[in-house]
């Protein structure tokens, strides 16, 4: 059967096939695998012989894969999803807080033209200042805080369009 | 020996003092917030008070609250940690006038040392060479003179800062004004204190730093350097003793420094005075720490002093019995200070719940912590988790056992700066000792898992899709219990069930 993942805006696909043992498929090669519960968020895999240990969270569609020091977060999708999601509006840029903070300063203006890398709002956490920069060359669209307002994790602070 | 020790902190540091507390038969008070109930110190602490709300300014911050619960407790001494007040001069003077011993030098060490620009003239009269720069405070229109004087870059430090709050490198002449005022607004912020001043920036810096302690007959040693180069946002993240870069000559000198300053102020108990050094190791005074700091188990381990016991009975009038010629060094530590992070989004910190821990162990490791499974890293505090030291023979063997202990690390449920950490112990720069401060900066790519691992990753999470796509079917074929299919079979049979 095969699984897509989403990770970090890419889609992966993997084949894992039942027969007599659990294979997996990479390149047109197919390797044994085998995969054990140790407790209850650390898992054994072996793949055709190489083994692996990896702390797994799994809540809802989201799994957390904890290898040799990275975290890898995917989203599991179906296939249905997988085609339409691709209607991603590009060149429209969301820049949203990070965590739960404080906006010191708002450096740009509405349609204020900003390039890539420059910096846009100040936000301020754990008694630390930092300047969220634009991912883009565009123009401010909407600026959606007021300096001074406290903000939650993943709340839009400035929309950036391309266009 | 005291009876009872009140610990004005929290954390992993709360929990290494009150470990040395144990070793010495001292009982030990906790201190808490609301936050903090269900954290480690809390547990092992012999007593422990609630001292308010989650803010550092409403709880860990309030003298009278800490002097009450001492009081409370009949704490005889009162150990501050490292951060909230144990650089606060004000503490000190309270519990010296409540005839409560602080695990600390006296007020007036932490006075001339705390002031930066005075801190700046005792190394001065002391004939410990000083980095270039503005005598003191100034203003707007005098800073933008100095810069221009000494010539660019130069640094922005707030005058009552530590820990990079409100410091500032300014390259070029234009950048100046905006971060001038950066640094005012987030000086004014976390101090309470705007006023900042300027010196010269030296190039490709290293931060070396010499452990001190002084008892209070009069004696000071040094217990070496330590070498603090691996920094983001101006705070340290990689520690090592001894520093890879520094001759015998250098250590020797910058030690007879070191404890020439600390006897300038009388010092009692830990300190550390922290020197700046360029790539020929010229080194310059850059201010002291009088408290316990972050990174002292690297010390503990290559001399094998323990420096949270002995602030302790230096606090209860023990004379070190120990002279310079007694103190060596052996073997190489490193410790790696592990964060609730993400290094891809300029380290910011990443709070939430640990879903799951496991922590690295073995020969030479030795880690520092306070969390658990479960433990709710809150964004009250900093978000350090734990500090990973190892010890062996050779650098280079401490490199490898970091990372291998780096490699047993697991944490979910928050981002890590784990396999940053371990990148870096990969890094030939890194393993070659060429270190100075801007080596983050420098080396972007070690922010960033760098693809190696996601097949397995992969195969990893399919797995686990796999197996709870299969779990969620064996639900549905099996709507009812075993147990009651177990007493149907019994009822067609006609036996009893007992």
């Amino acid at each position: 059967m095969i699984y897509t993942f989403k990770f970090q805006d890419q889609i992966y696909r993997i084949d894992l096939q039942d027969g007599k043992a659990t294979e997996v498929e990479i390149d047109g090669k197919k390797f044994p695998i085998a995969f054990q519960k140790i407790d209850e968020r650390f898992y054994s895999i072996l793949i055709d012989g190489v083994s692996i240990g990896a702390g797994i969270l799994k809540k809802g569609k989201r799994i957390d894969v904890f290898l040799d020091g990275d975290l890898y977060e995917f989203e599991s999708i179906s296939e249905k999803e997988r085609h339409s999601s691709s209607a991603v509006i590009s060149g429209v840029q969301q820049i949203k807080s990070p965590m739960p903070s404080r906006v010191v300063k708002i450096l740009k203006d509405i349609d204020e033209e900003v390039s890539e890398g420059e910096g846009v709002i100040v936000v301020e956490a754990m008694k630390m200042e930092s300047e969220l920069k634009s991912p883009i060359n565009g123009k401010v669209k909407e600026i959606m805080v007021k300096e001074g307002s406290a903000v939650e994790s993943g709340t839009v602070l400035i929309v950036i369009s391309s266009e | 020996m005291f009876n009872k020790i009140l610990i004005a902190n929290r954390g992993e540091i709360a929990v290494r003092i009150i470990r040395a507390c144990r070793e010495l038969g001292v009982k030990t008070v906790a201190v808490y917030s609301d936050a903090d109930r269900r954290s480690l110190h809390v547990a092992m602490a012999d007593e422990a008070y609630h001292i308010g709300p989650p803010a550092p300014g409403e709880s860990y911050l309030v003298i009278s609250k800490i002097i009450d619960a001492a009081k409370r407790s009949r704490a005889e001494a009162i150990h501050p940690g490292y951060g909230f007040l144990s650089e606060k001069e004000a503490f000190a003077t309270a519990c010296e006038k409540e005839g409560i011993v602080f695990i600390g030098p006296s007020s007036e060490a932490i006075r001339l040392m705390g002031d930066k620009i005075t801190a700046r003239k005792i190394a001065q009269n002391a004939k410990v060479p000083l980095v270039p720069g503005s005598d003191g405070a100034v203003t707007d229109v005098e800073a933008f003179g100095v810069a221009k004087k000494i010539g660019f870059p130069v640094m922005i430090k707030a005058s009552s800062g530590g820990g990079g709050k409100g410091m500032r490198l300014v390259r070029k002449q234009e950048e100046f004004e905006s971060s001038l005022r950066m640094a005012r607004s987030e000086a004014s912020s976390a101090f309470g204190d705007d006023s900042v001043y300027v010196e010269r920036f030296v190039e490709q810096p290293r931060h070396v730093e010499i452990q001190v302690i002084g008892d209070s007959h009069g004696n000071v040693l040094h217990l070496f350097e330590r070498e603090c180069s691996v920094q983001r946002r101006h705070q340290k993240v990689i520690e090592e003793a001894p520093s890879p870069a520094i001759s015998e000559k250098t250590r020797k000198k910058m030690g007879q420094v070191a404890v020439r300053i600390a006897k300038a102020v009388s010092y009692r108990g830990a300190g550390t005075i922290e020197f700046i050094m360029d790539q020929k190791e010229n080194f310059y005074f850059l201010e002291m720490n009088t408290r316990v700091q972050v990174e002292h188990p690297v010390t503990e381990m290559i001399t094998g002093f323990d420096i949270v016991k002995w602030m302790i009975r230096i606090a209860d009038g023990e004379k070190l019995p120990f002279k310079q010629k007694d103190i060596s060094m052996k073997g190489h530590a490193l410790e790696c200070r592990v964060y609730a992070e993400d290094p891809e989004m300029n380290f910011l910190p990443s709070p939430g719940k640990l879903e799951y821990l496991r922590t690295p162990s073995g020969p030479g490791v030795r880690d520092d912590s306070s969390i658990y499974s479960g433990y709710e890293v809150t964004p009250f505090y900093d978000p350090m988790l734990s500090k990973l030291v190892v010890w062996a023979d050779t650098r280079e063997e401490a490199i490898k056992k970091m990372g291998s202990a780096l490699s047993e690390y697991i944490v979910l449920g928050v981002r890590t700066n784990i396999g940053f950490l371990r990148r870096v112990m990969d890094n030939d720069e890194f393993i070659r000792g060429e270190i100075d401060t801007g080596f983050i900066e420098r080396h972007p790519e070690l922010l960033k898992a760098n693809g190696s691992g996601i097949e397995h990753a992969l195969i990893a999470a399919a797995l686990v899709m796999r197996n709870s796509m299969r779990e969620a079917e064996t639900s549905k074929q099996a709507p009812v219990s075993n147990w009651r299919l177990y007493s149907r079979k019994l009822g067609v049979s006609g036996k009893s069930a007992i």
